[in-house]
């Protein structure tokens, strides 16, 4: 009976599609690589076709990115946030919460961080380190309200996180535009950070912001790894049922678990106008709630994965940059580059949990 | 009306994993009558019925239908022969319409045109079979949308479009009001007069004396008599249904039992919008040594009783006393600390999570004390370790890697593992709802006998279970529990038909 239901609808007739039970790593590994091939193969298509020599992707995306040691330390100081926003989504999305607010947690934590800096709070040797506390606990506090109506009335996390976005957005124009407008700039900017709250290099011209995001990584790490919390969030994001009748403290793990996303994403923020941008700007945070999301969604929640991840995407955006300047790509087309992988690997799912067959002839 | 029997069966019998569930059984329902068969849980009505219905193959005996000697070899078959049979667990897709389900069960192909062709088709003869039983349903309604008696009513239309003439029903009343219970069991009546024939299986008194024609009594998987419920009264009933033998109690050594462990005093759960409480009031003791059985029809209370009783979250008032703690407020790391283990009725959704690992799953015994490590490292490496000697010591059988799913595991060898969880130290109590439900009989009885050995090591155990061989012969003491109460209670040697009429006495 059920058979037939899914038989007839989906496929032809010389073909059934079953469910698989259980697919060995290995296979599931070979399935990703495979459509993650496929998108590549599909994004060169589409670069060539609007005016790039294969030859010149080659040179772009490996020979002067990854080869030059200056190109490097950019896609590093690139992915420092990436990595951030691909943690913050991992984690959240761990504890089953959709937490699609990594912007408006983002711009919590650029606000909450450049308020320290207007106002001069604290004295300048710390005025850095408060900055990026400030910056976690504005990017903490704007997630407060969406997993406390999630735990107390289930109110659904993917509506309001996202919601609560636009509040944001509109709450950083409304600064920007008024009482927080920088008086030189014709833009919507905060006036330029000084220069001890700005992310400084260190050895060798690397920004700080890359062993913060190292040490950042192997808290969050110890935390899904190897604190005894690990095994508690397993449970929650597995078997939520038998995490509440065995007693592991659900609604704690998830309440810390989602604020710990939303300090992430707060200090993903920090980095970017404490960083690249060394101001509070309108558009700072544009794309990395997305990325974030496809960081955590293509690494499956694996924090390790997720720094992998988000170091690709990082060479993406630096290849974009340089295609951008000798081709007049539009940077749009990273991100359409960005949705072809994804969609890509999401489709992979399909061929790991259904097996197709094809049917004998002359049976229906 | 034809003379000819419905259904006639010779000599049946069936056997699982050497467990015989039905031995030598016969069985006749003629047309025109509603047939009620009659037994406790296990009494083997449900494999009888599930065999009649081509769901499985007798390992002898002979079918007849309409007095023609017929082999099924699947629900399919018998469906052409015109047997349906409504189970007690609804087996409707829930995002689609009557008229959809009904087509779904239908013979011939479902493509998108054929679909098309049909489902008017098909909704009109759910109206003509909806008017001639006198049942109200909406084919167009959504399973999701409509209500279980509606849903039941379905599932009848069910069976009845695809052209039954034999239908059998699976506990129908199990989950209707009085009210719906009675209106059905009428337009099912009027169904048999008309030239067909019902089966009703069930285990309420009340309906067999009310609406059956014939009565045929299950127990142990053989058919003890068949007859007129109004020859009978309702105490001679209850004897042929729970038989005479007094509780078996090879596996119970003598046993002093010490002092109140646990009381259980006024426990009740939070009453919702005036409706019954599914606890109202329930007390009890158990002492050291001793196990307290509590015995009940199903859906009484013993889920929720259950549930409180081993720390899930539901709102309750009244007490459980563990020396001055109160169990229904300790925090579970507490309840390990005292030596509390569970043993859910439920255990993937209660205690193991299939998708994680053996190991995994065995940690939470200990995870709250620090045993394995504080709270800012894991010891795996513990865990694995302690997690194969107890693998070893309680014998669960299936186990390649501690690192394989627990979801792989079978029903008893994944109970042995709650077991082996629940009983890594010597417990003080043990909590136990339906432990051998799913079990085959050597699991059954390898699972009892931890219990035994608990109680003999001087725990306290308190035995939820609706199979009522097993609480006799398990128990020390027996509490009847009956509409969220403990209305009587036994010592052993108990009698079993006393127990068997307080059960159903207070419904």
């Amino acid at each position: 009976m059920f058979e037939n239901v899914i038989k007839a609808p989906l496929l032809t007739r010389r073909f059934s599609l079953e469910l698989r039970q259980e697919m060995a790593w290995y296979w599931q590994a070979m399935i990703i690589t495979a459509s993650l091939a496929a998108g590549v193969v599909i994004s060169v298509l589409i670069l060539m076709a609007a005016g790039v020599p294969a030859g010149e992707l080659v040179n772009e995306f490996i020979v002067y990115t990854l080869l030059d040691a200056e190109s490097l330390k950019s896609v590093l100081y690139q992915a420092s946030p990436l990595i951030m926003v691909g943690l913050a989504g991992s984690l959240a999305f761990r504890a089953r919460f959709w937490n699609l607010g990594l912007e408006g947690q983002m711009i919590f934590g650029a606000i909450a961080a450049t308020g320290v800096a207007i106002f001069d709070i604290g004295p300048t040797s710390m005025r850095l380190v408060s900055m990026l506390i400030a910056g976690m606990l504005g990017g903490l506090a704007w997630a407060i309200l969406p997993v406390a109506l999630k735990i107390r009335w289930q109110v659904n996390e993917i509506v309001s996180t996202l919601m609560l976005n636009y509040i944001a957005a509109n709450f950083l124009f409304h600064l920007l535009y008024g009482s927080w407008k920088d008086p030189k700039s014709a833009f919507p900017y905060s006036p330029q950070y000084e220069t001890f709250e700005r992310l400084p290099d260190i050895m060798s011209g690397i920004s700080l912001s890359v062993p913060l995001a190292l040490v950042i990584s192997l808290i969050v790490l110890w935390y899904t790894v190897i604190s005894r919390s690990s095994l508690y969030l397993k449970f929650v994001d597995k078997s939520p049922s038998v995490a509440i009748a065995t007693g592991i403290p659900f609604t704690r793990v998830i309440l810390f678990t989602v604020l710990m996303s939303g300090a992430l994403a707060g200090l993903a923020g920090v980095m970017i106008t404490a960083g690249q941008e060394g101001r509070l700007t309108h558009s700072f945070y544009n794309g990395y709630g997305f990325s974030g999301i496809l960081i955590a969604f293509l690494a499956r929640n694996n924090p390790l994965a997720a720094i992998a991840t988000a170091l690709l995407i990082a060479l993406l955006f630096i290849a974009g940059q340089s295609l951008q300047v000798f081709y007049q790509i539009p940077f749009a087309m990273v991100q359409l580059i960005q949705a072809i992988l994804v969609i890509c690997v999401a489709s992979s799912d399909f061929f790991i949990r259904h097996r197709i067959r094809r049917i004998a002839s002359g049976a229906e | 009306m034809s003379q000819n029997n419905a259904i006639h069966l010779e000599h049946i019998s069936k056997s699982f994993d050497g467990f015989k569930a039905l031995s030598d059984v016969s069985f006749t329902a003629r047309w025109g009558e509603v047939h009620a068969l009659l037994g406790e849980n296990g009494a083997g009505k449900s494999t009888l019925m599930n065999i009649v219905s081509g769901l499985y193959g007798p390992e002898s005996g002979s079918l007849y239908v309409d007095d023609n000697s017929l082999s099924l070899s699947g629900p399919r078959d018998a469906a052409r022969a015109g047997i349906g049979m409504v189970h007690q667990h609804f087996k409707l897709v829930e995002p689609f319409s009557v008229t959809e389900n009904v087509l779904l069960s239908l013979d011939g192909n479902l493509t998108a045109r054929a679909y098309r062709r049909r489902i008017s088709e098909v909704a009109g003869k759910i109206r003509d079979k909806a008017t001639e039983l006198g049942f109200q349903i909406n084919p167009d309604a959504r399973i999701s949308d409509i209500s279980i008696a509606e849903q039941q009513r379905a599932e009848i239309l069910k069976v009845l479009v695809g052209g039954a003439r034999i239908l059998i029903l699976d506990e129908p009343t199990a989950v209707l009001t009085d009210e719906e219970s009675e209106s059905l069991l009428e337009k099912i009546r009027d169904f048999a007069r008309r030239g067909n024939a019902v089966i009703l299986v069930t285990h309420k008194m009340k309906d067999v004396f009310r609406y059956a024609d014939q009565v045929t009594v299950m127990r142990q998987g053989r058919t003890v008599r068949t007859l007129v419920p109004a020859d009978v009264t309702a105490d001679e009933l209850v004897a042929l249904t729970v038989g005479d033998s007094v509780a078996d109690a090879h596996q119970r050594a003598q046993h002093e039992a010490g002092e109140v462990l646990l009381d259980v005093s006024d426990l009740m759960t939070a009453a919702v919008n005036q409706a019954r409480r599914s606890l109202d009031g329930v007390n009890f003791q158990v002492r050291r040594g001793e196990i307290y059985g509590i015995a009940g029809v199903g859906g009484n209370g013993q889920s929720e009783l259950a549930a409180a009783l081993m720390g899930q979250p539901l709102s309750t008032e009244g007490s459980a006393l563990l020396g001055d703690e109160n169990l229904l407020t300790m925090s579970h790391a507490r309840r390990r600390e005292c030596g509390i283990a569970c043993i859910p009725a439920d255990r993937y959704r209660s205690a193991l999570a299939g998708p994680l690992t053996i190991a995994e799953n065995y940690a939470l015994g200990e995870i709250f004390s620090g045993h394995y490590g504080p709270l800012w490292f894991l010891k795996k490496k513990k865990i694995e370790a302690e997690a194969a000697q107890a693998v070893a010591d309680f014998d669960v059988q299936g186990v390649r890697s501690l690192r394989q799913k627990a979801a792989l595991l079978s029903g008893g060898n994944a109970q042995k593992l709650v077991i082996a969880r629940e009983f890594r130290k010597t417990p003080s109590l043990v909590i136990v709802h339906s432990p051998s439900r799913g079990l085959d009989v050597k699991a059954s009885m390898a699972v009892r006998q931890k219990l035994v050995e608990a109680r003999n090591a001087g725990a306290a155990v308190v035995l939820i279970s609706e199979d009522l061989d097993e609480v006799i012969s398990l128990s020390d003491r027996i509490g009847v529990m009956s509409a969220g109460r403990i209305v009587e209670e036994f010592s052993q040697p108990a009698d079993r038909q006393q127990i068997g009429q307080a059960m159903v006495n207070h419904v």
